[in-house]
Formats: C-alpha cells, structure tokens, sequence
C-alpha cells in the first residue's frame, strides 16, 4: 500500500492511481462505518425522529437515552457480565493455546502430526455442529444456565491455536534449546522465551476473541436463560424485545448498542499497533 | 568436571535415517574432545545426545557413572553454545547471561556479582545493556560463552562455535577458548568440521564420517598414524596425495612400485607389509605434501611431470604437479620459482609414506 517511495513513475502518472485508491478505500470505510454512525446518531434521537427518514441528525440531541441507559437499566450489568467472562474465557484461552501450540512447533512427539490432524480437522467443523454436544455435556454436568458453563464450554480456541502457531514457528527452534540448556522447563520456555516473542501474536488472540466473545450471542443465549447470567448481545435483544415488536424504543435500543461498544473502542485504542502487526503476520521481533 | 562416557549409542531419526551408528567415546574428567569431520557425520547429533535435545535411539550415556538418557536436559546440568549463537533476542546481554541463575533462584546480588565477573573476563562490561541484534558477531559470540561459563557447568558443549565469524576473529577466538579451558578446568566437547581448529585446539580429537568414529587420538598421532584413508585425508592440508602402486620384493627389499618409479620401505613398513601377505598386490600409497621432495638425481624419482600451479606462500610454496600418477601436491621450504609447464622430478620421504588396503581403505602400514 506504501507506494510513495518505491513507485518509480512521475506523479502525474500515479494521480489516476492515487485518486483511484483513495476513493475505493473511501467508499468502503463510508460502507462499514454507515451503519455505526446511523446507531450513535440515533441513540440521541426521539422515537418520531429515528421514523422520520426526512431527517439524519436529531433535531435535538437526546442525552437522556444514554444517561438512561447507563443508570437506569439492565444494561451496564450485562457489560459487567460480558467483560469479566469474556476476559476469563481469553485468559483460559491463551494458556490452553499457548501449550498446544508449543506442543505442536518446539516437542517432538510420536503423535504430533496426528494430533495437528485432529486440530485442523475440528477447525474445519461447523460451530453450529457442536451445540448440541456441548449443551448435552453441559446438562450433564449441570452447569447450563450458569456463568461456569459459559466459560467451561469456551476454554479453547482453534483460532487462537493456529494463530499462535503460525507465530511459534517463526522462531528459531535453537532458542527455545537455548533456554532447556539453561536449565528452563518447557513451561518457563513458553513464557520467558517464546511468549515474549510472539507478543503481537498474543495480543491479536487475545483481542479478537475477546470481542468474540463480549458479543457472542448464539450460544450463551442457547444455554442461559436467566438474565442475571446475560451477555450484552442477549441483554440487547431481551431490552429489544421487551415491549414487543410494535412497542421497541428504538431510540433507547440504539443508545444501549452505543453504549455496550464503548468498552470494545477503548480497548482497541490501546492495542491498535499490535493488533494490526499480528494479523499482518510480524512477529515483533525486528531490531 | 564431569565423566562422560557413550556405550554403542544410535541416533535414527523419524525418517529411518541413521545419523549416529554404534558410537562409543569415554571423555574424563576435564578433558578436551573435539569431535571432527565433514559435513552431516552426526556430530551435531551426537553432541545433541549428550545435551539431551535428542533422543537417544540405542545405548547408553552416562555422566558421572549416572545414566542419561532419559533425563531432561535441564537436569543434566551441562551449558552448550550453538552454532548460531541463539541469544534471547527480547533480553539484554545481561538478562542472557544471568537468565540461567535466575531460574536457579540465586540471589540477586549474587547473580548481579557473577554476571560482573563473566562480563569482565569476556570484554563484555561495555555492553551489558545492548540487545542481541545491536551486537557484532564476536560480541555475539562472547555473550553465547558468557551464558555457558556463568553456570559452572558439569560439561560444555560448543557446537561450531566459531563457523560464523570471519577467519582473523576465528583465530582470536580459537586462543580465547583454549584460554577458557585452561582457567575453568572443565570437561569440554567441541564440535567442528574444520580439521585445522581441531588440530590446534584438541588433545583428544574423535574423527567421524558417515555417522562412525574412524579413529581417536592426539593430534601428532592423527597426523602421522592415520587408521585409514578418510583420516589420512582428512586431517592435513593441503590433503595427503594417493597413489597407486605394487607392492614388490627386490633383493631382498619391500619396494612399493609406481608408474615411474619405485619407494624402498624402512624394515618396519616391509615387515608389516610381509606380514599381511601383500606382496605382489595393489596398494593405495599415500606421502602427504610436505613429505614430497625433489628428485636430485634420476635414481630416486618417484614420480615425474609438469608443474600446474605454483603458490608461493611466503616461507614456502606449494606446487601442483600433474604427474603420470595424477596430481601430486609439494609442499616445500626450498622456495624455488616456477613457471606452469616447468618439467620437474619427484621424489619422496620413503619413512612417511603410507600404506592401504586398496579394498577396506584401512592403513597396512602402522
Ligand atoms: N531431524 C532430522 N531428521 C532426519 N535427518 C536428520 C535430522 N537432523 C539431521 N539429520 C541428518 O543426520 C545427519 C547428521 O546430521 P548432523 O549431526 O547435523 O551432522 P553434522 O553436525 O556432522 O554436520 C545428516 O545427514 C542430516 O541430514
Ligand atoms: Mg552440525
């Protein structure tokens, strides 16, 4: 995309180019970010002002919709809910991940292509193909209806396996003998060595599901059924439907989404670089 | 200050591939063994046994009268520098250096105390705070030392450790590492393919080739006893010339003879040589360069031909001859001058030529 020092070509040639990019880039970022700006705009509308197509901003802001929604609703509950599993099911995640990978790149082990076999084929299973084992298991356990179920039933990521993987195999193998040599456990290895080499990689697992599973509303919403157990998304939609399809408060439904985004903005201002270095495949490891 | 001793042990890799065959080595307390041979014998293999990186497929390793094998190589207390040095690329030279003691929980003090000490005599106290990527190769190099001495480990394992630096620091480091041997008075094994860091470093050097030790032993006795043609050539450069030739009895002589002359063996050579039923057969010869002479009179020409290329390389000169018997090398300190083409007659030191079976390869000889 940085075409500004290895195009050898006049400018005027590349203007065609350059005006080309930018309006292909622009169209598609109007195309994602529309529907973000109608929610936000609307959150601050009146329910006669979101129906009234004539007109796109609020013909007078509505804070009340948020100041609602953040004291005077379910809603910040559900954001407490979806933070705090999500943050434990990532964190499970990652070590569960983290050992599988290591597993997979640095030992060697008479099963291992096997064992890579079976995690690339569940990869390739359909989502939808395991809710009714796991909601059998689950039962079985019972542990449906719970947070313990929530976070039981998300301990692993084939995502974030292969994600890790990919990173684990940029380094040298060499190190990791490095660190046996010094007397380091395969455990130690893991995280003094290679973890801290692959941060960028972490960092995009983490964050990604993390999202994944803030805003996660098939599954929780197929094994809970008390809102006291609720995610955001299943919160959302119990807020949405509450006074019935003709009764929704649009306006109050849109200010909820708003606000249920905000935590997710915060946190990817924050690990903006990393983010886009992991899923550009950089390992971090420049310099 | 370890005893380590390899019993008939076998690497074969996932693949069906035997890299290690039926090795058998005893290394003593505090002794220098350098491993030697081409490219892809097993000596990576093998030092990678004995760190315990590497499964062992047959035999037995023992440290210390304890057997290995199935032990974690971070119990086996042994440090090991690799080829490519393998630095923490995320930590400091300092953090590197002390990473070993700081997982042994030693105190701070005392780690900070140790890692002082080892920087000093390495040179290194400038750059403790640097990271792997701002160093040199030699600083590389030292911190990779650094990382094995701090330990005080049972053995030290050095896998080419010089093959990546250029050939002045390579020589400086060689004194270095002889240096290190002579202070920490610890069992080393040193890992190279390169016969002329062997021989200068080792007292106790292992020839390996295609997985198997062909010889053991100091280095005079390498040179000069070679067990078979692949030592023979291997060790010594320019390498040793061969040559074809009968084995012959002439009045009462063992007289090797060539396609342009012939070599009288001293009575210790014809001995070996009546002993082993070889005259009347073919033989493989072998006179090392330095070893070949000129011929002053037509009598005791042993080969004859033209010179190919002349080196003269100071205090001596090496000339290639291609003779009726092959390429002949001289390596000589009568520096004369020559021009490519120059007829020239050979002879040879009759005590230093070796002898070999031309089937087994094995020396009749010694
Ligand atoms: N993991 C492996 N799988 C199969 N063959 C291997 C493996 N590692 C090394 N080899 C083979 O074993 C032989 C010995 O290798 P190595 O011990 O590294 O040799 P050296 O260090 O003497 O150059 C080589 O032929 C190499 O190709
Ligand atoms: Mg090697």
């Amino acid at each position: 995309m940085n075409t500004r020092y290895s195009d050898k070509s006049p400018l005027y040639l590349r203007i065609p180019g350059i005006v080309g990019k930018i309006l292909i880039l622009a169209a598609a970022s109007v195309f994602t970010a529309f529907p973000f700006v109608w929610m936000v705009v609307s959150s601050l509308k009146t329910k006669a002002d979101i129906l009234n197509t004539d007109i796109f901003f609020p013909s007078e802001p509505q804070w009340g919709n948020i100041t609602g929604i953040l004291f005077n609703s379910p809603i910040p509950k559900y954001i407490l809910n979806s933070a705090w599993v999500s943050l434990v099911i990532v964190a499970l995640q990652i070590v569960s991940g983290a050992m599988l990978a290591y597993a997979l790149v640095f030992l060697k082990f008479r099963t291992r292509k096997i064992l890579f076999a079976i995690v690339m084929a569940t990869y390739m299973l359909p989502v939808a193909a395991t809710y009714i084992p796991s909601y059998i298991i689950l039962a079985n356990w019972g542990i449906l209806d719970s947070f313990l179920g929530l976070i039981v039933s998300s301990t692993v990521s084939i995502f974030g396996i292969f994600l890790l993987r990919q990173g684990f195999m940029q380094i040298p193998k060499g190190l990791v003998e490095a660190a046996r040599m010094d007397g380091a456990s395969h455990w130690r290895a893991l995280w003094e060595i290679v973890c801290p080499m692959t941060k960028s990689s972490f960092i995009t697992f983490g964050l990604m599901n993390f999202i994944g599973t803030y805003n996660n509303y098939m599954w929780p919403s197929l094994i809970t059924k008390t809102s006291d157990y609720f995610l955001v998304s299943q919160g959302l939609r119990a807020f949405f439907v509450r006074d019935g399809a003709y009764g929704t408060e649009w306006a109050l439904v849109m200010a909820a989404s708003a606000v249920v985004v905000i935590p997710l903005l915060i946190l990817f201002a924050f690990t903006q670089k990393w983010f886009i270095n992991g899923i550009g495949g950089e390992t971090g490891m420049k310099g | 200050m370890a005893e380590i001793i390899l019993k008939n042990i076998t690497k074969e890799y996932e693949n069906g591939f035997q890299a290690v065959k039926n090795v058998s080595l005893d290394i003593k307390d505090n002794e220098f063994v350098i491993l030697v041979g081409p490219s892809g014998c097993g000596k990576s293999t093998t030092l990678r046994m004995i760190a315990g990186l590497e499964d062992i497929s047959d035999g037995d390793l023992f440290i210390d009268g304890e057997r290995m094998n199935d032990v974690a190589p971070q119990h086996r207390d042994i440090a090991m520098v690799f080829q490519n040095y393998a630095l923490y690329p995320h930590m400091s030279v300092y953090q590197n250096i002390a990473y070993s003691l700081k997982i042994k929980k030693i105190p701070k003090s005392e780690i900070d105390q140790r890692v002082h000490e080892v920087a000093k005599s390495l040179g290194l106290e400038e750059l403790l705070d640097r990271k792997p990527g701002q160093l040199s190769g030699g600083q590389k190099q030292r911190v990779a030392m650094g990382r094995a001495i701090i330990r005080h480990p049972k053995a030290f394992l050095m896998d080419e450790p010089l093959s990546n630096l250029d050939a002045k620091l390579r020589g400086q480091m060689r004194v270095e590492i002889a240096d290190l041997y002579q202070r920490l008075n610890t069992t080393f094994i040193y890992v190279t393919h390169d016969q002329t860091e062997a021989m200068t470093l080792g007292t106790k050097i292992v020839v390996m080739k295609d997985g198997e030790i062909q010889q053991i032993d100091n280095p005079t006795n390498l040179f000069s006893y070679p067990v078979n043609k692949f030592v023979a050539g291997f060790i010594g450069t320019p390498t040793m010339n061969f040559f074809e030739a009968e084995c012959a009895e002439e009045n009462g002589l063992v007289v090797l003879k060539t396609v342009a002359g012939r070599i009288v063996m001293n009575d210790a050579k014809a001995a070996k040589l009546r002993e082993g039923g070889w005259i009347g057969k073919k033989v493989t010869g072998g006179i090392r360069p330095e070893h070949v002479i000129l011929s002053q009179d037509g009598e005791n020409t042993v080969f004859s031909g033209k010179v190919n290329v002349f080196e003269l390389l100071g205090s001596n000169a090496i000339i290639y001859v291609e003779t009726e018997a092959g390429m002949i090398v001289m390596n000589t300190s009568q520096v004369q001058v020559y021009e490519h083409g120059d007829k020239i007659a050979l002879s040879v030191i009759a005590d230093k030529v070796h002898v070999f079976d031309p089937e087994t390869e094995r020396t009749v000889t010694n």
